[in-house]
């Protein structure tokens, strides 16, 4: 790193990513900084308005725009491509006292974030030959890959008919206000099927074994953890595009000296 | 299949950002274009359906992948990430013309990496530039090609220089082989600025003082853009018609420089692509009247 040059544009940095700007004293006080510093609030708006819709739905414009600004000077963007900025709004969220009037916005947030990522996941094609791993080894000795981009979300708050109401009009706000009231809980499922987006509501069993796969668990300890029906689980993800292939955990390989490739019938 | 020819080859190649409100207009309607422009980070998602659209395009069009970023001047380097995802997009899509920007948006910051997600001027130092040439070198190493980097509209200047911008991005090219792409617009705004400031006289002869400064053999592109004139300064906002003032240096670059491929961008704002297609019908026609025009004089 060039030391010298690292600290002068470091400075520069400092003057746009504080949440103030510099007073007069400061050498990059001016219109300059002024138009830099509203460019990335710009920027900040209209990157987490394009991954959050419900939650500026929610919040309103003025207030989410608001939100974004602050969020940017909490945790400015990490990578040169904005689409990847915004993970830490559920979080940044949470901690707002002011926003404890919605207890469930955090779990919305998370939700949608979910979705935004599942829609920028790789493409993949799902491994059916992997599916002789299946008979050949235990399920301790398994890891089940799901398709790139799926997510689990847990909410003790009806998300997904929040999200559901905003985005496609159905359940309709009364309905969704009584489930508010009612503190139902709902867990959901987002994944890719080929290029379309899917999210489906799920059980507390189902999303405890998705989770645990999704966490790098292997099948054996998801099903200590979640007994279900595997077989028909199985099936299902099949037939969803959920699974993306089967392996065996890296000791099985290492326990046989095979390579890490699935056994011919 | 392929868009229809312009049947223009006596003025430069012209093209047109490409941007969401147009995607299916274009698809549709196929107009008469050299090329299209698309910003390289809004098609890094690695799946179909983000990069379908680009590559139904590209069947009809050259491409030119212009990166916002890169923050090539970074003193951190070259995020590899970015990197990767860039170096995946290039192969996939096979585009005629890859650019940048000589600025900086990366560093640390609260003990993090950040990234400021705007085109941050450098110094014009030799420290800057020996940064800029190891990453913008790294950067044609990985593509294994040669890429197009752009003077900026700034709106800071660093108290430090060793040299003007001018030699600072014709160094640039010597030791890199990159090609430069000149912004005209950019010109245009700096100059109006260096105006309001005191600093110049007259914005147009800087601008062609600076265009005279840069061996044609250097330049591959060139852009042009509207700008906003908010009072205390003007922005490079890419949100209207190009400014009568940027038309003719255009005028000028293209007299210099010959018929050097030509972007119309416009980024806020964004009207009908009919407005656009009428931009690119403007830089075609003045291109061709500046390369029937008989040599013109270096400005004073």
């Amino acid at each position: 790193m060039n030391t010298s040059l690292a600290q002068r544009q470091h400075e520069l940095l400092d003057a746009l990513l504080q949440a103030h700007p510099p007073g007069p004293e400061a050498p990059w006080h001016g219109p300059g900084l002024g138009a830099y510093r509203a460019n990335a609030h710009a920027h900040a708006e209209r990157a987490l308005l394009a991954a959050y819709p419900v939650v500026a739905a929610l919040l309103g414009e003025e207030a989410f725009q608001a939100l974004a600004r602050a969020l940017w000077h909490h945790r400015p963007p990490e990578r040169g491509d904005l689409s990847e900025w915004g993970a830490a709004l559920a979080g940044f969220v949470a901690a707002q006292s002011d926003l404890d009037s919605l207890p469930y916005l955090s779990d919305v947030a998370r939700l949608e974030w979910a979705l935004h990522l599942a829609s920028r996941a790789a493409d993949t094609t799902p491994d059916a030959a992997s599916f002789a791993w299946l008979e050949r080894e235990p399920p301790e000795r398994l890891l089940l890959r799901l398709a790139p981009g799926t997510a689990i979300v847990r909410s003790p708050w009806p998300v997904l008919s929040v999200l559901d109401a905003h985005l496609h009009g159905e359940p309709d706000f009364a309905t969704v206000a009584r489930r508010l009231a009612a503190g139902v809980a709902e867990n959901v499922r987002v994944w890719r099927q080929g290029p379309a987006l899917r999210l489906t509501p799920i059980d507390d069993t189902i999303a405890g074994f998705e989770a645990a796969l999704l966490d790098g668990h292997t099948l054996g300890q998801a099903l200590d953890h979640t007994p279900i029906d595997a077989l028909a689980w199985l099936g299902d993800a099949v037939r969803s595009g959920l699974f993306a292939g089967v392996a065996p955990t890296p000791d099985a390989i290492d326990n046989e000296g095979e390579p890490p490739c699935p056994p011919s019938h | 299949m392929p868009a229809p020819p312009t049947n223009d080859a006596d003025a430069p190649e012209v093209g047109i950002g490409w941007r969401a409100p147009h995607q299916r207009a274009l698809l549709e309607q196929r107009p008469a274009l050299d090329f299209i422009e698309v910003h390289a980070e809004n098609f890094f998602a690695p799946n179909a359906a983000t990069r379908a659209p680009l590559l139904k395009a590209r069947e009809s069009y050259g491409l030119s992948l212009h990166g916002v970023g890169l923050s090539l001047g970074s003193a951190d380097g070259i995020d590899p990430w970015h990197l990767d995802r860039l170096a995946t997009l290039v192969a996939d899509t096979e585009p005629r013309f890859v650019s940048e920007h000589a600025s900086f948006a990366r560093g640390t910051w609260q003990a993090r990496a950040v990234h400021a997600a705007d085109l941050l001027p450098l110094p014009f130092t030799r420290e800057a530039l020996d940064v800029l040439c190891a990453n913008v070198q790294r950067v044609q190493d990985r593509l294994r090609r040669t890429i197009a980097v752009e003077n900026l509209s700034a709106y800071l200047a660093w108290p430090e220089a060793d040299m003007g911008e001018v030699d600072f991005l014709v160094a640039l090219s010597q030791r890199t082989g990159c090609q430069l792409l000149v912004d005209v617009n950019n010109l245009v705004v700096n100059a109006l600025n260096d105006q309001r400031a005191a600093r110049i006289d007259a914005p147009l002869p800087a601008v062609h003082r600076w265009l005279d400064a840069i061996p044609p053999d250097c330049v591959s592109e060139l852009h042009l853009a509207g700008h906003h004139d908010r009072g205390d300064l003007v922005i490079d906002d890419h949100g209207s018609r190009v400014h009568a003032l940027v038309w003719q240096a255009y005028r000028h670059a293209v007299a210099r420089f010959g018929a050097v491929p030509t972007l119309i961008e416009w980024d806020t704002d964004i009207p009908a692509l009919d407005v656009l297609l009428d931009e690119a019908a403007s830089a075609r026609r003045l291109g061709r009247d500046a390369l029937r025009a008989p040599a013109m004089e270096p400005a004073a």
